[in-house]
This record gives structure tokens, sequence and C-alpha cells, in this order.
């Protein structure tokens, strides 16, 4: 068996898939008149925070709305992403501590 | 052989025209032909004849002070058997001669295996084909080797205990090997030795010795592979920092033990790659494993992708949360897991190669690598991998799978998040009540000092001695956890400060708060040496919702 043999002939552990890059999204160039959803993800303190930034984007033109995950350690439910898509089109995820 | 056919071959170091370029092709050829007549002897020109004074060798060895020629043949004869790791000739006569040196050396008869590789593939290749007798190794140039003329291995030397060679043999020549051990009999009086067997195949060309090659060939293919190949798993990413196992084929073959490799797990969080069965083999291969262990490892692998586990959150935790793994059942002895002395420590090559194989899963597979997607602000060598082995013989109660739902007789295994091990001395209580204080104060500042109450588990090891206060007072699990849970209390208002919990914030300063928000937050394991007063706790990993996720091993 050659060097090359046996380098090929290793089991990778890797998932080796590529995948592809997701664009990022446009920006807009002002929030006035834009709807905002303000993600809650039930961390200690998170909901303080995002009533100051809440506030804030409001006072700047901006409807906002209030969604929460079920517990921060987990990744949002797919009724909760669907429901930020659905009716925003800005959002803003609050992590605290 | 030809000088001048030997040297143009070879071109050692000094004997190359090195300044033909700067002097001019004329001037570099007529330099050239000085150099050879001016040094003919570094040049190989063949083997040495018998009758020749044997060179000094110039070797390392793991004998206190090295090795010497005088030494060797001092006691009557040496055999000097020059090999090579590459060289299936060499394999050949290491694997015919190598029972027989243990016999020789008795009679007088030094037998040195003088390899042209680092010490540490020559003592592996040695040890790998039986061989017995001494073995020592050779750097580039090879110096040794030149100085005998070597041009092919394998190549043996008898060398008379008056230093003059007495017969050479070139490849495995089996009659010629023969008559050279009852040449050597001769030399030291002996009326016989044992020689090679007269087996196919009894003549085999050998190979070219490196001291006989281009000294960037020789040194190109004399790099230690077994090292090359631990740091192309670190250059691959295929680790966890520690030296892992190279994945060929035909290990994670003998892992899957004819299982299908295509069939998956499912995806690894956080970053969701594919756990198929053949890149969790290969995990386990990486980790050090067995195959034997590898029924364990899909087991565990099964419970810690559970959603109800929450792997996702476990894995980026800033938090140090490890995943513990405990077997239970007759698969504990079957594959050797250590439930006995240092049970959570070092030394068991089951118990740190399974925890490791899961913890590589999430790392790799789930890329959940420090740094990275694990966001841990320290972390814990429980990280690094950790499987416990429950002592059921020993243990007064039933084990923590019969409590889970399961028979005595199944092998499972429970995947808990937990926190790095806290020891827990105690060799004065006199009462089962003193003893289950000590246990569940030890106990209080986990997680957080005034973080109560846990809502997720806690796991107390016992140990042997203090489960025996136990056994002897009749007290049973849930009794010795309902006593522990009402142990450990405080008013709120003691509890105020700093880091706490919402149910301190909001309660009367004068409410009593556990610990635990109930005794099932309690887990009890019974494992360690016979000897010593010490138990430990693992703390929770919390804020995870995570539940215990046990599943039964099953065959492959």
């Amino acid at each position: 068996m050659t060097t090359d043999d046996a380098i090929l002939d290793y089991v990778s552990p890797f998932d080796e898939r590529v995948r592809q890059a997701q664009p990022l999204a446009g920006r807009p160039g002002t929030i006035a008149g834009a709807t905002i959803a303000l993600l809650d993800i039930t961390k200690n303190r998170g909901a303080e925070f995002l009533d100051q930034v809440e506030s804030q984007l409001q006072a700047e033109g901006a409807a906002t709305f209030r969604i929460a995950k079920e517990i921060f350690s987990k990744p949002a439910a797919p009724a909760v992403i669907d429901e930020i898509a659905a009716r925003s089109d800005l959002a803003v995820e609050a992590l605290a501590d | 052989m030809a000088e001048g056919v030997a040297v143009a071959g070879i071109c050692p170091a000094k004997a190359c025209p090195r300044t033909v370029d700067a002097m001019g092709i004329s001037d570099g050829l007529q330099r050239l032909s000085t150099e050879l007549a001016a040094a003919p002897e570094a040049a190989p020109a063949g083997p040495l004849a018998p009758g020749r004074r044997a060179p000094a060798i110039a070797v390392t060895s793991i004998e206190p002070g090295g090795v010497g020629l005088d030494d060797l043949a001092r006691r009557g004869a040496a055999l000097l058997l020059f090999v090579s790791e590459e060289c299936p000739t060499s394999a050949l006569a290491v694997r015919n001669l190598g029972p027989l040196c243990r016999a020789w050396e008795g009679a007088g008869l030094t037998a040195t295996a003088v390899f042209e590789d680092p010490l540490d593939v020559a003592l592996r290749v040695a040890r790998t084909l039986g061989w017995t007798g001494r073995v020592v190794s050779q750097d580039p140039p090879y110096q040794t080797s030149r100085e005998y003329g070597l041009l092919a291995v394998p190549t043996a030397f008898l060398v008379g205990g008056d230093g003059i060679i007495a017969g050479t043999v070139v490849g495995w020549n089996q009659p010629a090997l023969a008559a050279l051990i009852q040449n050597a009999a001769g030399l030291i009086g002996s009326r016989a030795l044992p020689g090679p067997p007269a087996a196919e195949p009894l003549l085999k060309p050998g190979c070219s010795s490196k001291a006989a090659m281009d000294p960037e060939i020789a040194a190109a293919v004399s790099r230690p592979a077994a090292a090359d190949e631990m740091e192309e798993m670190y250059e691959r990413g295929w680790t966890d920092g520690l030296p892992v196992v190279p994945p060929t084929r035909q290990r994670v073959e003998a892992m899957l033990g004819g299982a299908d490799g295509t069939s998956s797990l499912g995806p690894v969080p956080p970053s969701m790659g594919e756990a198929t069965m053949e890149r969790l083999a290969a995990c386990a291969v990486l980790a050090g494993c067995r195959p034997a262990y590898f029924p364990v490892v899909v087991a565990a692998a099964r419970a810690i992708l559970d959603p109800a586990f929450n792997l996702h959150g476990q894995a980026v935790t800033t938090q140090p949360a490890g995943q513990l793994v405990v077997v239970n059942g007759p698969v504990r002895r079957a594959i050797g897991l250590n439930s006995g002395m240092g049970a959570l420590g070092p030394g068991s090559r089951p118990n740190l190669t399974i925890g490791r194989a899961i913890r590589l899963l999430v790392t790799l597979l789930g890329g959940g690598m420090p740094g990275t997607l694990d966001r841990a602000t320290l972390g814990q060598m429980g990280k690094v991998g950790f499987c416990v082995a429950e002592d059921e013989e020993t243990s007064p109660w039933e084990p923590l799978h019969v409590e889970r739902g399961f028979e005595p007789g199944q092998s499972v295994v429970t995947l808990i998040g937990s926190d790095a091990p806290q020891n827990i001395s105690d060799h004065r209580s006199r009462t089962p009540e003193d003893l289950a204080y000590i246990l569940a104060w030890a106990a209080a500042s986990t997680w957080s000092t005034n973080w109560w109450p846990l809502a997720e588990p806690s796991v107390f090891v016992i140990c042997p001695e203090h489960a025996e206060m136990f056994r002897a007072a009749g007290w049973s699990k849930q009794q010795l956890r309902e006593f522990m849970y009402d142990a450990v209390r405080k008013p709120a208002g003691e509890l105020r400060r700093g880091e706490t919990t919402p149910v301190v914030a909001h309660a009367d300063r004068a409410e009593m708060i556990s610990k635990w928000a109930s005794p099932d937050s309690i887990v009890l394991l019974v494992a360690g040496g016979e000897a010593g007063r010490y138990s430990a706790v693992l703390g929770p990993c919390t804020g995870m919702g995570a539940q215990i996720i046990s599943r039964e091993v099953e065959p492959l």
C-alpha cells in the first residue's frame, strides 16, 4: 500500500457535506414604518433589556411585537420562527444574564 | 561489487560533488574523481566478508549504558541482524529467527536486531514479530550499516569473541542461516543451537539498505510513519486535543463488526452533522475503543441524541457541563469496565475510551469544539470523556437502570448532563443519619452557593464503605434520598445574596427552601474501591430542561 492509498483509506468522522452559505437579507435604510419582532429567549432579565430596546425602536417610528422561545437553551420552535418571518420586517434577539 | 558503481549509486554526503556548479563541469568532474580516490571507504562496497574485523557499532538502545560489540561478543559470539521496518524480507527474518534468540543467548550467542529505523519503531516491530533478542536502532546516515558495507537488508553477521567476522548472509537464505548458526555453535563450544525452520520460502531477496540509498530518499522513507499519522490526525482536526488512533478503513470496519455503516442515528447538535454508524465507529476508533465496546458507544449515542437530552444546549453552553455515561448490567463485566478502585479516574481503557468516543461525537460531528461552538467559560476534564460503571454487586440497592424501568439482566447506558465530581470525605460518621447529612450538605454549594432549589439531577457516587453503613442500617435508596432532600434546607432570607433563584427571590424570608426541587433530583450510584470513605457528588447541568436518558445496549 502506498502512502497515498493509506491516507485515502481513512474514514472521516466528519459530515463532509458542503453547505451553501446563506446570503444575508437586505438591510433597510430606515426602521421608520418597519415591523420589528423582539424575541425574548427567556434568559434572566432578557425581558428588561427588550423593554429598553422596544421603547427606543418605537421612538424611531417602528412597530414592534414581542415573542418568546420556550427555553433559552434550545433552538426556537419552527412556529416561532415562522411567525417572526410572517409578521416582521426585522427581528431583534436579546441575550442577557 | 565495484567501488565506483557503489559510490555513484549511493553518493554519501562527503563524497558528493557539491562544488560542481560553482567550479564548472570539467573542474567538478576532476574534483569528484579526486574525492572518490581519496575516500573510497565512504561508500559501501558490499558486506564485510568473513575474516574481516567487525567494526564497532554506533547505535541507540534501551539498554542502560548503551550497547557495544565487545559486550555482545564477550560471552562467546554475537549475531548482528541488520533489518528495516519497511522491508518484508526483514520481517520474515525477524519473525523466523526471533523466537530462537532466547535459547541462543542462554548458550552464549547474543542476537541483536540492528534496525535502520527510529528506536520506537524498532521496538514496536520487534515486539510485533516476536523477536526475543536485543534491539538497537540507527539514525541517518546509518553509519554502522555503512561500516559493515551493507547494500541490502536483512544481512546477518556472525562475530566471534575475537571480534572477527565468522560468517555473512545476505537476504533470507534459510540453509545459509542454518549453517551460520551451526558455525556459531562451534564458536561458543555448544553442541547445537536451534536453527531457523526449513519452511518456505527458503530463499527471499532482501531490500535496499538505507545506507545504500540517496540520503534524501533514505530520510524520506525513514520518517516514523506512526508519528506522522498522529500529526496528520491533528492536521485534519480529528482530535479532541489528545493523540488519537487513526481511523483506517480496516479499523473502522472492525469496529462496525458487520453493522451497516450507512445507517444513521440522526443529526448531532449543534452543527447537525449526520451521525452515520460509520462516522460513529470512526469516533470510537479515534477514541481508542476496542470493537467489543462499540455496542455501548452506540447505545450512548442513541441516548445523547434524544432531543429530550438537549445536547444542543449542553454542547454550546458557557457552563462546564459534560455528559456523564453510566453503564449498568452484564455488559460492564463483559467488556471490563471498572466500577471498583479509581472508578472515576484513570486506568481503565473501556471507561476512558467509551466516554471519549461520545465526546468526540459531540465535538467532531456536532461541531461542539471548545472555542468554536462550545462556548464553555472553563469547561472541565469530564468533557474529554466521562464513563462510570455502577458496582451493582456491592450496592445494597437496586441499580440505576432497574430504577429506571429495566430488568436487572439488561445492559443499559444512561446519559446525564453533569458537572465535575466533588469529593466528600467522611471517616467519622457512626450513624446513617450523620453520614447522609454529610453527603447531602456537601452538595449545598454545587452549581452556586445560593442557587436553591436545583431542578436538575445531582449525581452522588457512594463508595462501598459508605454504602455498607446504609446497608447495615437497612436504609432503602428512596429513604436515603428523602433524608438528604429534607436535610438540606435554609430560610429564603439566608439565600438572598448574589446569584439566587426566582423561588428564593419571591419567597418569604422565613420560608424554608430545599437544595433540590424534589428527592427525585438526587441520583444515587455505588462505585469505588473497597477501602476509603470517599464518596462524590456531581453537580447538575442547569437551565437546559435536560432529561436523564437511558438506552439498552443491543447487539449491532
